[in-house]
């Protein structure tokens, strides 16, 4: 067994999308078909004996794999439709307003204050979407107005989104690691602020502060359009209200309130905006939502189809025993790089295929922490290229066309958290201890 | 924002050539999901004494995708009752297999034994995303005409069920779970009935024990080779005496198993919350070693499950403590795992009687492992006349 397939399958990749300009997903898709027909995957599916052959066509595999992020995609599509409303309506002018009114003046205050904001709904709901394309998109504008380009905004909103979704109470790839080796997810919440919370206040500092402290608040608040905070007030708000009513309700009170999923929640959220603000005409918003939501879509079927040709012809599995079989000075770089590199494809998918081996690799350290660690290294994936699911959105909600340009300034922040994520794992039956943990 | 702007003729043909290929797609992808839905026939041991459905139990399941199945065989002698449930997850065929060997070969002298082969038959009806896994396995019956048996996918078909939200949260004990353990039977229990289609299927599980005072219940399940319980018998704490007996049965007979206890804090589990809920019953779990299940496994198919040869565990091999079952050049064949649980229930009955008195679960017909090790599951595999099955989708 060898990766030259894998090799094949990413170089065949590169050009389509680099040299022939095939939008990602596509690209993605067609290098999955090639791959797995060439490794002899059957093109179609015959019937031997009365029987169906054992093995389906390549059709139904790239068509599954495609299908794993349809729950994401609705999410992207509602979260878009959300921030467009948001935006016509006014209140985004509003809260930009008040957080310069409040906060404008004390850099470092307001640094942290809206990578916390930013991150808040990634604690709730695990997606760094629903961080960039809400509160992102709200941080967006006082950033922008105090002087931050828009690639160091859209940099700030994607790597604050990431911490978001590392932090506690919910932390998709640290549960679904725990779903593969069957470990409650409890006890998470000390160890994941213990990684979150220093990351978080370090990286705003490191890619705000500076522009902040030497922008003046005074006349970037003149600039702010004040006329929808003047013709509706306090009501502006009620939208945000609502979705984060909606998202914390069933985090406090689960045995009572039902959880109705982000896509209805952001949805809700929006249709609320249309009564609350200046007018919207809903078509073109919804119709805008789904032009920039689609090209991610796409993405995430492509990938989801890639990687589904990766499992059955056992490049993935190659893989994964390839960054096992490192000797142990190499394997926590074999770790620290690889669960970003796979998560590029898909974070969640890097946890599950790598994060879960590699937690049993580990046994014997403390799992909570390790797993931990893992989850952070996994959700960095969402930051690097090609997809850079997070910045593609950080530079949709800050205007910058280059989505790439946003990736390469978070890169600093990220390898940072790189490095705190396995001192972490490294010094975790210390951390464990100090904890009281057993 | 405006986004009009005019189309030329080349876009149009483009937009249609993408839209004609998408339609292509469909139609040769469904018919491989359609297939899918067709459900195989198994044929019941001539001891049969019974056949149910498991909207017997829970009529809002009648005729829909989640129902399934039951087979009761009834001994002369009164005794005990043993529920297997096999096809809790599809992609572990030798959950599924053992069960099938069971219903078609059991004949039952005391006590009683009520088979549930296909336990999620929803899940029957679908694979997993981006696992690969082969649509089914075609095993060659007691003449040598091909039978085939479906794989499928660990949770529930999402037609049945679907959005996943993007936390589980368990009931009644709240505990949160990722998303897709939503439509995981193993985790639903005890059951609601009126949750989610996946609770609900647990939910009538959970009713056949309670009405028709089942004793011991055998939950028959495969993990990867690099999961730690694996060649593992997993008992509820009332269960305790009951699985040290078996286990130590098993290996009088040279079969190495390892008995765990439930974990109390982890919930949704059959041995778990069945245990909890059903005072009268002793809940266990058996797990086998699936080369076909693990993350470090190579190319995906039918082979791979059958045979239980896979040269990147072969690899792990030389990783300390990365293989939890020793993987030799004779792999972990299918008809060796299903040996393995078959030899399991065996023993588990045999424990009922020891442990409590009168309760006694008596049979014969199904194959020992040392006779599958020897012969393959083919000679237990009742023949089929002709070469089409009869089939109904569902
Ligand atoms: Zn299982």
């Amino acid at each position: 067994m060898s990766l030259w397939p894998l090799g094949l399958m990413l170089l065949f990749f590169i050009l389509l999308f680099s040299r022939w300009r095939w939008p990602l997903g596509l690209a993605l898709a067609a290098a999955a078909l090639a791959g797995g027909l060439l490794q002899g995957v059957p093109f179609i599916t015959t019937a031997q004996g009365g029987l169906p052959q054992p093995g389906s066509a390549i059709w139904r595999h790239l068509v599954e794999g495609a299908f794993v992020y349809i729950d994401p995609m609705l999410i992207m599509v509602a979260a878009f439709l959300f921030m467009q409303v948001i935006r016509e309506n006014g209140l985004l002018s509003a809260l930009t307003w008040w957080i310069l009114r409040g906060l404008g003046k004390r850099p470092a205050l307001l640094a942290m204050a809206l990578g916390l904001f930013v991150a808040f709904p990634g604690m709730l709901t695990g997606l760094s979407t629903a961080s960039v394309l809400t509160t992102g998109a709200i941080a967006a504008p006082p950033l922008r107005r105090m002087g931050l380009d828009a690639r160091r905004t859209g940099a700030f909103i994607a790597v604050a989104a990431i911490l978001g979704v590392v932090a506690p109470p919910v932390n998709l790839p640290a549960m679904i690691i725990c779903a593969g080796v069957d470990m409650p997810y409890l006890g998470f919440v000390l160890p994941l602020l213990v990684l979150c919370l220093p990351l978080l206040a370090a990286s705003s500092l490191w890619l705000a502060h500076g522009a902040l402290k030497s922008g003046d608040a005074g006349a970037a608040l003149d600039e702010v359009d004040k006329g929808p905070l003047q013709r509706h007030g306090l009501r502006l708000l009620l939208p945000l209200a609502v979705i984060l009513v909606l998202m914390t309700g069933p985090r406090l009170l689960p045995a009572h309130w039902p959880s109705l999923g982000m896509p209805l929640v952001l949805v809700l959220g929006a249709l609320t905006g249309l009564f609350t603000g200046d007018r919207v005409a809903l078509r073109p918003a919804a119709e805008g939502a789904l032009r920039q939501a689609l090209p991610v879509m796409g993405i995430l079927a492509g990938v989801g189809s890639f990687i589904q040709i990766l499992t059955l012809t056992g490049q993935r599995g190659d893989l994964v025993l390839t960054v096992l079989q490192l000797p142990a000075w190499a394997a926590w770089l074999g770790i620290a790089l690889s669960l970003p590199a796979f998560g590029a494809v898909s974070a969640l998918g890097s946890a599950s295929v790598l994060g879960v081996p590699f937690l049993l690799a580990l046994l014997g350290k403390p799992e909570i922490w390790v797993c931990s660690g893992i989850s952070l290294l996994a959700a960095l994936g969402d930051l690097m290229p090609p997809a850079s699911l997070a910045c593609n959105f950080a530079a949709q909600v800050t205007g910058e066309k280059n989505y790439f340009a946003v990736a390469r300034r978070t890169l600093g922040p990220a390898l940072l958290a790189a490095v705190w994520a396995l001192a972490v794992m490294a010094a975790s039956p210390w951390l464990n201890r100090l904890a009281g943990g057993g | 924002m405006r986004f009009v702007k005019p189309i030329s003729m080349k876009e149009h043909a483009r937009a249609l050539a993408l839209l004609a290929a998408a339609a292509l797609l469909t139609v040769l992808a469904g018919k491989d999901f359609l297939r899918q839905h067709l459900v195989e026939d198994l044929w019941p041991s001539p001891a049969l004494s019974a056949r149910q459905w498991l909207s017997h139990w829970h009529a809002p399941l009648k005729g829909g995708r989640g129902d399934s199945e039951v087979f009761v065989f009834r001994g002369q002698e009164e005794g005990g009752r043993v529920l297997v449930l096999g096809g809790t997850h599809p992609n572990e065929p030798a959950g599924y297999l053992a069960a099938v060997l069971l219903v078609e070969n059991l004949r039952v002298e005391a006590g009683e034994i009520w088979v549930l082969p296909r336990a999620n038959a929803s899940a029957f009806t679908a694979t997993d995303p981006q696992e690969g896994t082969p649509q089914v396995l075609a095993l060659p019956d007691s003449l040598g005409q091909p039978r085939a048996f479906r794989v499928g996918g660990r949770a529930t078909n999402p037609l049945d069920q679907w959005p996943d939200p993007e936390i589980t949260v368990h009931r009644p004990s709240l505990q949160s779970l990722s998303g897709v353990e939503v439509r995981n039977l193993n985790r639903s229990y005890p059951g609601r009935p009126e949750g989610f289609f996946t609770e609900q299927v647990a939910w009538a599980i959970h009713r056949i024990i309670e009405q028709e005072g089942i004793d011991l219940l055998v939950d028959l399940h495969e993990a990867a080779i690099e999961y730690p319980v694996v060649n593992a018998l997993v008992a509820h704490e009332r269960a305790g005496d009951l699985a040290a007996a078996a286990v130590f049965g098993l290996s009088m007979n040279g079969v190495e198993i390892a008995l765990e206890p439930s974990p109390a804090n982890l919930h949704g589990l059959s041995h778990r919350e069945l245990g909890d809920a059903l005072p009268g019953l002793q809940a266990t779990l058996l797990e086998t070693a699936n080369p076909g299940q693990g993350r470090l496994r190579g190319r995906t198919n039918a082979e791979q499950l059958l045979l239980g040869k896979d040269p990147c565990y072969d690899a792990a091999q030389l990783i300390p403590g990365m293989n939890k079952v020793k993987v030799g050049p004779e792999g972990l064949p299918l008809a060796m795992r299903v040996g393995r649980h078959l030899d399991a229930v065996r023993e588990l009955c045999a424990a009922l009687e020891l442990t409590r008195p009168g309760k006694a679960v008596r049979y014969t017909g199904p194959p020992t492992l040392a006779e599958l090790d020897a012969r393959g599951m083919s000679p237990w595999l009742r023949p089929v006349s002709g070469l089409d099955q009869p089939r109904k989708a569902r």
